[in-house]
């Protein structure tokens, strides 16, 4: 037994970085005092990089690893679980960094964003590999109390404190009602492991299957408030709007990718083999649910004045995308939602940082701040561009293929119609994406003043973002390669 | 499995380089620049030029000694599978040309030239690479990715209501290759178990297959082909564009700068036809049979209710924009009728109209120069232009001879196409013949009135004030000249290329019939 734990310890060492990395932010946070003006900042975000960067390699090596529970089978390592992992992990990063440049955060509160987006991210860890019920409902608690607080980072902001509260407010109530839906199966089918729950629904018979139905409806509720899917939307367009930049970048990351893993876990293992009625109406609930949030993500889109709150509504109508992948009940479905989650990761990326300096430089993000964005920051111009034409799913850029994915998942299960609903989505999705690039090519901007954020280093992570989205729409093979491996592994 | 030449990736890559290098000259060397594009242009002509040597016009399928073919993503058995046949040499030749003579016509361009010769060699690739892929994903890629460089050059350098036409011009597109893009995956996944592909070939040699398939659709069965047949022709029509899908190109045509308008009518235009003959025609041989008539009934409605539009004009640009939808009308029913004569003539059609617009559309810039108006009659009432004619005498003789051929007149290039898809659709489709002639009428109608109104009658005040064309104008427009007077008096240079090609997708439409 103990050898047992042992073991298990050795695979969670990413998530055990995590804490200790977690504990000595608190460490340098509280033992250099706020007068030590440079050395304090630098010896904190060391301590968060090295962290992560330890993470990461840790994670990257043992993507080949054979698949196995640990703790008892309460999380599974899987490659899955790895790659969702190594995404949010450099999701994180990229938050972190961002925050230290913004101006959104109070100068004296990047240390508290670094310590909880590092917490929010081990609960997001946990939830990517929760093989139970408990488990799963420990790391999306983890995930959310921790993201109310983010979302209230700016203290003396009313927004940010509505965001906090509408969070938090949506946030126990989803819980509560994913408890309930909990605590009904478990009374039902006697257990809390996925695996173990798929063994007992198939032995039930249509009544007791038929009781079970509403229970998973409300299990699925608090998993969709995660994702931000249609009807469980309503808080995530006020939340990022409300909350710092850099907090909108790590909400339209690592709960949503967090929560898109898990659906993807809980959707395989319990239906992944099956063709029961219960399948039927979470599949069928699924699909209806995905289309609609496409939809709704986008039709929203159109009509916003800040940037922010439109990419908040455009991460919606992407996560919409992803769910269409989980609805095919197929490996390469899982193969479109992985390659799709890292396409997303570095177009959101590189979409926010640039708002977030071009925000900074003029107080608002509304769309006319991008105004002649060309002819003050060529370069900077033309990575939006090509972020934007690659969000739309235009080739030669990723988004392109991550979208070329997903249809083929589509396809591949006869799903024509879902198929054409995205498709029909991608052009209303265009317009918006385009009249970012229109104004800032063909509009000039009213001041000559340029954008002070993008100096050398920070034009220099920009661009090593914007690499990934123009070579993964050409060199796509070997990531294929790599979502290909990403198999559930059920146990 | 690759060719012994490596001729046509040097095509498709020329203009690449010559973009790239354009953004590495300073800016403020904008002869520099506008040299750099002419020799790339002139080098790729005369790349295209060795092709058409090299060409072997007794090859009914693809041209093995050019193909090319590596894999890109093996997963999805995709290739990077370049060929040319008898349908594509014209339109290549016909790209060479266009472009060369719009660098040319550009000249005289003062915004942002770096950004404006970069995409218009961007363009200019991609347009290679749609008439090039021999494999669908390859295509849809191309297809897609033309948007980009055309969206900015009509945004940046268009006229006054330049966003609005680019951005509709990017949805209409936009639009009919998503349907294009559910088509491509289906076929993906309909080609046999196992060697599941995006080839072109391939696809076709299991068109038999895609005629047994169904498709359910909210619970009805639909048979595959037909479905997936309507939802090319959706891609492809809205490019052509074919008459309920017509209305972007009005716009764009009107905003557009002038060399972007030549491409647009001599080139772009015919990605769509081009479309139906080497994708929607080959794979879905069955469904194009069975929808030929109603594809010949768009086709007679582009050309009648092309030329009505072009008839009640009174901006000279937006008359010759809706005369390329009548004259693409032809081409739409040219290949409805799947005879011989009538598929010939389309593809002649194609390139005709490809050098006749072009010549119109250059010609309405060398005006548009001087006037800077291209009101026929001006809103209030008033004569834009009169009397043309003896102020710009080597102007007019060039424009007669431009909008003579694209009337059709004999002795000129687009008699030759038009009486070839008329002896061909009149097997199949006797009336329509009848009032597809009548279409002809109403194009000499509306051409001859504009010449009258235009260069004709008493001097209007200010036109006394343009001179002729200069040497560089006089110099782009000559080939497009002999381009129609010789095609028009000996068509078989091009007719023998295509000749091989097109009888065998007749061959291969006639099983069907």
């Amino acid at each position: 037994m103990l050898l047992n734990y042992l073991a298990s310890i050795a695979r969670f060492t990413p998530e055990i970085i995590l804490v200790v990395t977690m504990i000595g932010l608190l460490f340098v946070e509280s033992t250099y005092s706020n007068d030590a003006k440079g050395s304090k900042k630098g010896y904190l975000y060391a301590t968060a990089y090295l962290g992560l960067l330890f993470t990461l390699v840790k994670l990257i090596g043992s993507l080949g690893d054979a698949p196995g529970g640990i703790f008892t089978n309460a999380l599974t390592i899987d490659p899955f679980s790895t790659l969702a992992k190594i995404i949010m992990v450099i999701g994180t990063g990229a938050s972190i960094y961002l925050s230290r440049r913004s101006d959104d955060i109070y100068d004296k509160l990047k240390g508290e964003f670094a310590i909880i987006a590092i917490g929010v991210l081990i609960g997001g860890m946990l939830l990517a590999s929760a093989n139970n019920m408990l488990m799963l409902y420990i790391g999306i608690e983890t995930l959310s109390i921790l993201s109310y607080v983010l979302a209230s980072l700016k203290k003396n902001d009313d927004r940010s404190s509505e965001a906090g509260l509408k969070y938090s407010l949506y946030g126990g109530i989803s819980a509560g009602i994913m408890l309930f839906g909990m605590s009904h199966i478990f009374g039902v089918v006697g257990t809390i492991q996925f695996a173990g729950i798929v063994d007992k629904i198939q032995a039930l018979d249509t009544m007791q299957v038929a009781i079970l139905m509403p229970s998973f409806l409300m299990f699925f509720a608090g998993i969709g408030y995660k994702i931000a899917c249609v009807p469980f939307h309503m808080w995530a367009p006020d939340v990022y709007e409300g909350s710092p930049l850099p907090v909108t970048t790590f909400f339209s990351i690592v709960p949503k990718i967090a929560g898109i893993a898990v659906l993807v876990r809980v959707t395989m293992t319990f239906f992944g083999g099956d063709t029961s009625a219960l399948q039927m109406t979470w599949v069928g609930s699924l699909s209806v649910i995905a289309a609609l949030t496409m939809t709704v993500g986008n039709v929203s889109a159109i009509g916003q004045r800040s940037v922010k709150r439109m990419l908040a509504y455009s991460s919606i109508s992407h996560a919409g995308m992803m769910m269409m992948g989980v609805v095919c009940l197929s490996e390469i479905g899982v193969t479109g939602i992985i390659f799709y989650g890292i396409t997303y990761l570095f177009m959101t990326l590189v979409a926010f940082f640039i708002t977030s300096f071009v925000q900074d430089e003029y107080g608002n993000d509304h769309f006319e701040r991008f105004n002649g964005l060309i002819t003050k920051h060529p370069l900077m111009a033309i990575f939006m561009i090509m972020t934007m034409f690659s969000l739309a799913g235009i080739p030669p850029f990723s988004g392109f293929v991550a979208k070329f994915n997903i249809f083929n998942a589509l396809i591949d299960k006869d799903f024509y119609v879902l198929a054409i609903i995205a498709g029909m989505n991608s052009v209303v999705a265009i317009y918006y994406y385009l009249k970012i690039v229109r104004l800032m090519v063909f509009k000039s901007s009213e001041s000559e003043e340029k954008v002070s954020g993008f100096g050398f280093t920070n034009q220099l992570v920009i661009a090593i973002l914007t690499v990934p989205v123009l070579v993964l729409g050409i060199f796509w093979e070997n990531i294929i390669v790599v979502a290909n491996g990403a198999k559930i592994f059920i146990q | 499995m690759s060719g012994t030449s490596n001729l046509l990736n040097w095509i498709l890559w020329m203009p690449m380089l010559g973009a790239l290098g354009v953004l590495l000259i300073p800016k403020a060397k904008e002869n520099a620049i506008r040299f750099w594009a002419l020799a790339n242009t002139a080098i790729t002509m005369v790349l295209t030029a060795k092709l058409w040597m090299g060409f072997d016009n007794s090859i009914a399928g693809m041209q093995e000694a050019f193909t090319v073919k590596i894999p890109w993503i093996k997963q999805f058995n995709i290739f990077y599978h370049l060929g040319v046949d008898g349908i594509s040499l014209p339109m290549i030749l016909l790209t060479s040309v266009i472009l060369f003579i719009c660098i040319l016509s550009s000249w005289t361009v003062k915004k942002q030239i770096k950004g404006y010769f970069a995409l218009i060699l961007f363009l200019q690739s991609t347009i290679y690479g749609v008439f090039f892929s021999l494999d669908f994903f390859l295509f849809y890629v191309y297809w897609e990715v033309m948007l980009i460089p055309m969206f900015f050059l009509i945004g940046i350098w268009g006229g006054e209501n330049r966003e609005y036409a680019a951005v509709k011009f990017f949805l209409y597109t936009f639009f009919g290759s998503i349907l294009m893009l559910v088509g491509m995956v289906a076929l993906y996944h309909a080609t046999g178990k196992g060697v599941d592909s995006f080839d072109l070939l391939a696809l076709k040699a299991s068109a038999d297959e895609f005629i047994k398939m169904k498709v359910s659709l909210f619970g009805t069965e639909v048979a595959f082909d037909k479905l997936f047949f309507m939802f090319m022709f959706i891609g492809f029509a809205i490019k052509v564009p074919v008459f309920p899908f017509h209305t972007w190109l009005p716009h764009a045509h009107v905003q557009a700068p002038t060399a972007i308008s030549v491409i647009l009518a001599g080139v772009l235009l015919k990605m769509g036809t081009y479309g139906f003959l080497r994708i929607a025609f080959p794979i879905f041989p069955g469904a194009a049979v069975y929808f030929s008539n109603f594809i010949a009934i768009l086709g007679l409605i582009n050309i009648i209710y092309g030329a009505f539009c072009a008839m009640a004009q009174t901006d000279v640009k937006k008359l010759i924009a809706y005369s390329s939808v009548s004259h693409m009308g032809f081409v739409m029913i040219g290949m409805a009728a799947m005879t011989s004569q009538g598929l010939n003539g389309a593809v002649l059609q194609m390139f005709n109209h490809g050098t006749s617009a072009a010549m119109m559309f250059l010609l309405i810039g060398i005006l548009y120069e001087r006037s800077h108006h291209r009101w026929i009659v001006r809103p209030d009432g008033s004569k834009g232009f009169g009397g043309l004619y003896t102020q710009l005498p080597v102007f007019s003789i060039v424009f007669i001879i431009g909008m003579f051929a694209a009337m059709g007149l004999p002795g000129l290039s687009g008699f030759i196409s038009e009486a070839l898809i008329f002896f061909g659709i009149y097997q199949k489709f006797t009336t329509m013949t009848v009032l597809a002639l009548l279409g002809l009428l109403i194009g000499a109608a509306y051409l001859l009135w504009m010449f009258k109104r235009m260069f004709f009658g008493d001097v209007v005040e200010e036109c006394k004030s343009y001179t002729d064309m200069n040497a560089r104008e006089i110099f782009y427009m000559m080939p497009l000249c002999v381009a129609v007077i010789l095609f028009g008096i000996w068509p078989s240079p091009i007719l023998d290329i295509m000749k091989a090609s097109v009888n065998s997708l007749v061959t291969l439409l006639a099983n069907y019939q």
